[in-house]
């Protein structure tokens, strides 16, 4: 029974999870537009500092090699892999956000994402390399001294609760007149300019608040398997995250989370636990790849606004003479793409 | 010094596979208007078409690569028709167009390596004794990549300037619908350019495992940050650009490993890369209304 109650609780927990990442893409590619190639580049810098914040000092004579090591309380290191993960996508955002095509923008992120993996994987010093980091303390593991399966379940809370307030503020955010700036931008980046929107503020704030928020779910991630290498982080993740959030249907957050449940959870999780063929061990994760990659392109052809659409701004009711132009402007230029 | 021209030498051969893949990329990208992120895989699909017509159908190896070359091309082809150009038609903004061609290449990459497996494969002639000339030291190999790519660019050159086809790349290249309102049969110039865009794709491939000599299905996808770099530096669409492009990532990232591990070649590309979009987004040849 407990084994069950732990299974469940484990997927659960990758629900949470998905849902997490698919909030911050949504945000950078749902509300702005920002073709974010190299989501699971954050999800890795948020783990791998919350990571090392966590840990103790290296051990010498274990051949682990990391940086810091502070032996922080865990809401600090949720903190600092947050705000680790916002300040690599600053970095990133400074150079793809210029004005550029998105083209380009799409080639910077996927490239940047690479050099990250490239210096993590190829720098013992920093994360331990492609060995990566092991034995990250668990919140509450301490404490609360329960047997694995019960703990899944307390550790599912603590995702739910953090699940819900990412969430929350993500609705919030879409509601505000920042999320219906990022909107409009994504419609037509010149329009909202020439209303005087400061474009590439509010993409840059997209940029670091979708960034944060995969950060987050990055943290969970190191926080739930303890563990956390080059391998786990490659360019076939962050479509796991592309496919829910273009399958549930992109710019609003209930699509993120059927994409999360439908994607990562019930196809890519539960394939995880199908027998591997031991002659080829490569076999089921390279299926999965394609799957997933070939889901996203029948998405787009058949249903491309997702399981459950964008509801679109209502702009004929709202009376020119009320709003102010700007606001009105962007109601309308939310409403021209769909 | 002798090193320093060594090196030089070798950046020479990089620099040349770089230009046969860059140039391909760079076609496609100027025609049809988006950009291909699957073309990694249409490198890999270079490599083992060859790597197959050599050792299960025991071609000579020339004859084999040249096999794989066409392969590619008509791969490129039949991708087009059966995926991309149903989006284009059906009017697809190229913002989607991207995350189409994203996923197309976990998809192929992936097939890739179910069908011929996560293994480093070689090339009979890739390994050899390195030839001197000079201050140079080169493997036959390096030597027959650079010759073809000189002969490829050189025959790229007269396809562009000389042929009705390569006219009417380059109008289609400038103005899509200026170009089909004069006449011409955009549709069958768009599959012209894929089959050429894949055959350059392979080529670039096979000359890119000769240079690496082992070679497996993701190395060419790990070489495509590199060929955007020299892509967008030359100036999107703008074939010269790009081979200028591609001489200059190619000796810069080869005489970087004089100075630092050659681990981080690609994060090389990348800065060329950045400088290129933070100092002159158009390219150094600049095309007008693509950046």
């Amino acid at each position: 029974m407990g084994v069950v109650i732990g299974y469940i609780a484990t997927l659960g927990v990758y629900f949470c999870i998905y849902n997490i990442f698919a909030f911050g893409l949504n945000i950078q590619f749902g509300y702005t537009g920002i073709l974010d190639f190299t989501v699971i580049t954050f999800m890795a810098v948020g783990g791998y500092l919350a990571g090392v914040a966590a840990l103790g000092p290296e051990q010498p004579g274990t051949d682990i090699y990391y940086v810091l090591g502070l032996s922080l309380p865990w809401p600090v290191a949720l903190l600092i892999g947050a705000a680790a993960a916002g300040a690599v996508g600053y970095l990133i955002g400074l150079i793809a956000l210029r004005r550029l095509r998105s083209d380009y923008l799409a080639i910077v992120t996927l490239a940047a994402g690479s050099i990250v993996y490239g210096i993590v994987g190829n720098d013992t010093r920093l994360f331990d390399g492609f060995e990566g980091l092991v034995g990250v303390p668990q919140p509450l593991s301490g404490v609360l001294n329960l047997n694995p399966n019960d703990y899944t379940v307390v550790f599912l809370a603590l995702c739910a609760v953090i699940m819900a307030v990412c969430w929350f503020l993500a609705n919030r955010l879409y509601k505000s007149p920042l999320g219906r700036t990022m909107r409009a931008i994504r419609e037509d980046l010149e329009v909202a300019e020439a209303y005087g929107k400061r474009t590439f503020r509010v993409r840059m704030s997209a940029m670091v608040i979708g960034s944060i928020y995969v950060g987050i779910g990055g943290v969970l991630t190191i926080w739930f398997v303890t563990s956390l290498a080059p391998a786990g982080w490659g360019t076939g993740e962050t479509f796991v995250v592309w496919a829910a959030l273009i399958v549930g249907g992109r710019g609003n957050n209930l699509g993120a989370v059927v994409g999360s449940f439908l994607v990562a959870v019930l196809f890519n999780e539960a394939t995880r636990f199908l027998p591997a063929i031991s002659s080829l061990p490569n076999l089921i994760p390279e299926i999965r790849n394609i799957c997933i990659g070939g889901l996203v392109i029948l998405t787009l052809w058949f249903r491309p606004q997702g399981v459950v659409a964008e509801r679109k701004a209502r702009f004929f009711v709202v009376p020119l003479q009320h709003g102010t132009v700007a606001g009105s402007a962007a109601a309308e230029v939310a409403v021209s793409g769909d | 010094m002798s090193l320093f021209l060594l090196t030089l030498g070798f950046g020479v051969v990089t620099a040349s596979v770089l230009a046969l893949a860059s140039v391909g990329l760079s076609l496609q990208f100027g025609v049809t208007n988006y950009v291909n992120f699957a073309y990694g895989a249409y490198l890999a699909f270079g490599m083992f078409f060859t790597y197959t017509a050599n050792t299960a159908l025991h071609l000579p190896f020339w004859l084999a690569a040249a096999v794989g070359v066409v392969a590619t091309g008509l791969v490129a082809v039949l991708i087009n028709i059966a995926i991309l150009e149903p989006f284009v038609r059906r009017g697809t903004s190229g913002f989607f167009l991207l995350i189409v061609t994203f996923g197309l290449s976990l998809v192929l990459l992936n097939a890739i390596q179910a069908i011929w497996g996560v293994g480093f494969d070689q090339f009979p002639i890739a390994a050899g004794s390195p030839i001197r000339l000079g201050p140079f030291s080169f493997t036959a190999a390096q030597l027959a990549i650079v010759v073809i790519a000189v002969m490829t660019l050189v025959a790229m050159h007269l396809l562009l300037t000389r042929t009705a086809l390569g006219r009417a790349m380059r109008a289609m290249s400038d103005n899509p619908s200026l170009a089909r309102a004069s006449g011409i049969d955009t549709h069958r110039v768009t599959l012209w350019t894929w089959f050429i865009s894949g055959s350059l794709a392979g080529l670039g491939g096979i000359t890119l495992a000769l240079n690496t000599v082992e070679f497996q299905a993701f190395t060419g996808n790990t070489f495509l940050f590199v060929i955007f770099g020299a892509v967008i530096l030359g100036g999107i669409g703008q074939i010269y650009g790009a081979m200028v492009g591609a001489l200059i990532i190619g000796l810069a990232v080869n005489l970087s490993g004089l100075v630092i591990s050659s681990a981080y070649d690609l994060d090389v590309a990348f800065v060329f890369l950045v400088l290129a979009l933070l100092l002159r987004p158009q390219g150094l040849i600049a095309a007008r209304g693509k950046a």
